[in-house]
C-alpha cells in the first residue's frame, strides 16, 4: 500500500496557529478528487491549525506574515495559509 | 422607472437597510401569483439554447417578480426611486453534476472603463437579484455569498485553495425568492449533487441618480441604534485589519445613501456604561 501525501490548508485569522481557523480545504492524493466549496458542509474540520496538529496533521508552511494583509491596489486575502500534510497509506 | 407605484410599506426599514450595509445580501420572497414560478420554470426549461440577455423577451412573466411590490421596494430602498433595469441578464442552469464555481466578484468587464470594472466599496450604484423558480435545497447549487465582503475586493485566483469558509452563507431558499446582492459581493454558485436542474435568473439593476434623501423608510430617531450597529456588527470573521476596513466603509456607505439625513459621526463614548470585557 502506497504512503501518500494528504495537504489541509486552512486560513486562520492570525499568524498564530491557535488564532481561528476562517477557512479550511482537504486535498485527497486520490484520482479524480474534486476540492470546491460543498453547500452541504456542516462547518469546517478544525477550529484552528492547533487543533489539526493534536489530531497529526503536520506544518509544512506557515503564513508569509505580510500574506492576507492586503492593500488598496492589490486586493483583499482573508485569512493568513498555513498548509499542513498527513502521510498515510493509501489502497 | 418604477416610483409612482411604490407602496411606501414595501420599502425596507432602518434595520433592515443596516442589514444590507453590513452583509451586502437581503432575501425576500415577493407574493407572487399561483402557479407563477412553476410556469417560469417550464418556460426555461423547453429551451433548447440560452436565450443570454433575450430571456426576458423570452420567459416575459420574468416581469411580474421584478415589478411586484415587494421588489420595487426593496430596490428603491437601495438604489433610489428612479433606479433602472440593466440590460445585461443571465439564466444560470446549473444541471446535476455541475461542479461548484470558485468564489468571485462579479465583472462586467466594461472595455470603456480602464480595468474593466469600478469597484466603489462605499457606494450602492449596482445590484444583482437572483430569482429562484424552484425550491433550492443545499445539494441543489445553491449560491454561496460571504457576507460583508462587498467593500473589499476579491483575488480569486490566491483564495481558489480556501475551500469552505467558517461563516458562509448557503442561500437555500423556497420557489419564488429572490436573492438581491451588492454587486460587489463575493459569492459562487455551488454544487449540484441532486438530480434536479437548477435555474437562477440574474437580472442587474443600477442607480442612476445621487441619493440627496433616504429612500427606504428612515426614521432618525433609530440613528444610535443604526450607528452602533454599523460600528460592531461582524457578519464573517476574517483578521482585524479587514474588519476594521469594512466597519469604516459601510458607515461611509450609510452615510451617502442617507445623504442630508447621514449619521453623526462625531466622537462618542461607546464603553461607558457597558458591562466590563
Amino acid at each position: 500500500m502506497p504512503k501518500l501525501q494528504r495537504l489541509l490548508y486552512i486560513n486562520s485569522e492570525s499568524t498564530h496557529p491557535q488564532s481561528a481557523a476562517l477557512s479550511a480545504a482537504v486535498y485527497e492524493p486520490v484520482a479524480g478528487s474534486i476540492t470546491q466549496v460543498d453547500p452541504t458542509s456542516e462547518g469546517l474540520p478544525y477550529a484552528s491549525v492547533h487543533a489539526a496538529m493534536i489530531d497529526g496533521w503536520r506544518v509544512i508552511q506557515a503564513p508569509d506574515v505580510w500574506a492576507g494583509i492586503g492593500t488598496d491596489d492589490a486586493g483583499e486575502v482573508i485569512g493568513f495559509q498555513f498548509i499542513l500534510e498527513k502521510i498515510e497509506d493509501f489502497d | 422607472m418604477t416610483t409612482a407605484t411604490v407602496a411606501t410599506d414595501h420599502r425596507l426599514s432602518d434595520d433592515q437597510m443596516a442589514s444590507f450595509v453590513i452583509n451586502g445580501y437581503h432575501i425576500l420572497k415577493p407574493d407572487l401569483r399561483t402557479g407563477l414560478n412553476q410556469e417560469i420554470y417550464d418556460a426555461l426549461d423547453a429551451m433548447s439554447t440560452n436565450p443570454g440577455d433575450g430571456v426576458l423577451e423570452a420567459v416575459p412573466q420574468l416581469n411580474q417578480v421584478w415589478n411586484s411590490p415587494e421588489m420595487v421596494g426593496a430596490l428603491t430602498s437601495l438604489l433610489g426611486p428612479d433606479y433602472e433595469m440593466f440590460p445585461h441578464r443571465h439564466c444560470h442552469r446549473n444541471a446535476p453534476g455541475t461542479p461548484s464555481q470558485q468564489i468571485h466578484q462579479d465583472n462586467l468587464n466594461d472595455l470603456r472603463i480602464d480595468g474593466g470594472q469600478i469597484r466603489q466599496p462605499d457606494r450602492i450604484d449596482l445590484i444583482l437579484a437572483m430569482y429562484y423558480p424552484q425550491d433550492v435545497t443545499s445539494n441543489m447549487g445553491p449560491t454561496l455569498i460571504l457576507p460583508g465582503t462587498h467593500v473589499l475586493q476579491a483575488l480569486p485566483e490566491r483564495m481558489a485553495s480556501q475551500g469552505n469558509f467558517r461563516d458562509q452563507v448557503i442561500a437555500t431558499v423556497e420557489a419564488g425568492s429572490v436573492v438581491i446582492l451588492h454587486y460587489d459581493i463575493w459569492h459562487a454558485g455551488t454544487a449540484n449533487t441532486s438530480k434536479t436542474v437548477r435555474y437562477m435568473l440574474k437580472f442587474l439593476f443600477q442607480r442612476t441618480s445621487n441619493p440627496s434623501v433616504p429612500s427606504w423608510n428612515h426614521d432618525p430617531s433609530s440613528d444610535a441604534s443604526i450607528r452602533r450597529r454599523l460600528e460592531s456588527e461582524n457578519p464573517m470573521s476574517m483578521q482585524r485589519g479587514l474588519s476594521a476596513k469594512q466597519r469604516h466603509l459601510r458607515t461611509r456607505m450609510w452615510n451617502r445613501l442617507a445623504g442630508d439625513q447621514a449619521l453623526d459621526l462625531s466622537y462618542h463614548d461607546k464603553w461607558v456604561g457597558g458591562s466590563w470585557n
